[in-house]
């Protein structure tokens, strides 16, 4: 793999700025669009068909899934917040924490599990 | 895709695609794994051989690209069956009162969409491996995608036992 000389500069690329960026944004708009109903689609995969946003399951016609509408909203919203951040100066660029990449997936744990307390039942 | 199943049976076709799935699953899993090692307990020059030694002499940034290739794969495949998932499987999950089989389950499709999105930075931190103040983010982002290889491929692995694709 090409690697870059060694430094101390804590200082980030426009790309690594995006990258960093859009992997916070999606993780975090990933779990509002899963909490709050967002999905850019939704697919109803007895039927094959897909509407917009946020659909019910239609009555005969099977589940409804909202997965692949959240990932396509946060991509969406992530890709947009993320190349807004390649565009900061360099100088702010560099004071973005770079710990935040792991931190918030770590600190986004608890509200996915809470988000999932209806499955967590003794019966 | 339908002249296929002139050749197998529409059961085959998914049960080919889960096991892609799973190799692929494999294949991320021991890779993460030697990264995760050499990173969190490099190896000491004292050290003589033996296995654990060997485990994480490995070249780390190596392992970066082939990474994300096996996640995105892996991820693709489990996206395109996770449509039979919530018919064939999860449906008859629920009949049966396996609840917190299934909220596991939901927490790996969480915690994968979310490990894609990380990979792009992983990527980079791995690329500028040369660079000394990347490398706790680049540590600590690398132990928190394994573990969350980990913790998917071990719900996938339980809700397979459970319920597989019920050929």
């Amino acid at each position: 793999m090409k690697t870059t000389t060694d430094t101390t500069t804590p200082s980030l690329s426009s790309w690594g700025a995006f990258t960093l960026v859009f992997g916070i944004c999606f993780a975090v708009l990933y779990v509002v669009c899963d909490m709050a109903a967002l999905p850019l689609f939704t697919y109803h995969p007895g039927t094959d068909r897909i509407d917009l946003g946020y659909a019910p399951a239609r009555p005969d016609e099977g589940p409804a899934m909202y997965w692949y509408g959240w990932l396509a909203s946060a991509s969406l919203g992530s890709a947009i917040l993320s190349g807004l951040a390649a565009l900061l100066p360099d100088k702010i660029r560099g004071k973005i924490p770079l710990a935040l990449a792991w931190v918030v997936p770590v600190v986004l744990l608890p509200v996915l599990i809470y988000s999932l307390k209806f499955y967590w039942r003794w019966e | 895709m339908d002249f296929l199943f002139d050749y197998i049976s529409v059961n085959t076709f998914w049960t080919i695609l889960f096991i892609v799935h799973a190799l692929l699953a494999v294949a991320l899993l021991g890779a993460l794994t030697h990264q995760a090692a050499a990173v969190l307990t490099p190896p000491r020059t004292e050290d003589t051989g033996g296995f654990v030694r060997r485990f994480r002499s490995v070249s780390a940034p190596s392992y970066t690209a082939v990474v994300c290739l096996l996640w995105v794969l892996a991820f693709i495949f489990g996206g395109w069956i996770y449509a039979k998932y919530r018919i064939y499987v999860r449906i008859p999950i629920e009949q049966e009162g396996f609840y917190k089989t299934l909220g596991a389950f939901e927490l790996k499709e969480h915690l994968s969409s979310i490990g894609l999105g990380l990979l792009p930075f992983y990527w980079y931190l791995w690329k500028n491996v040369g660079n000394t103040t990347y490398a706790s983010a680049r540590k600590w982002l690398t132990l928190v995608l394994a573990a969350i290889c980990w913790y998917s491929f071990l719900s996938g692995h339980i809700v397979n036992n459970v319920r597989g694709f019920g050929l």
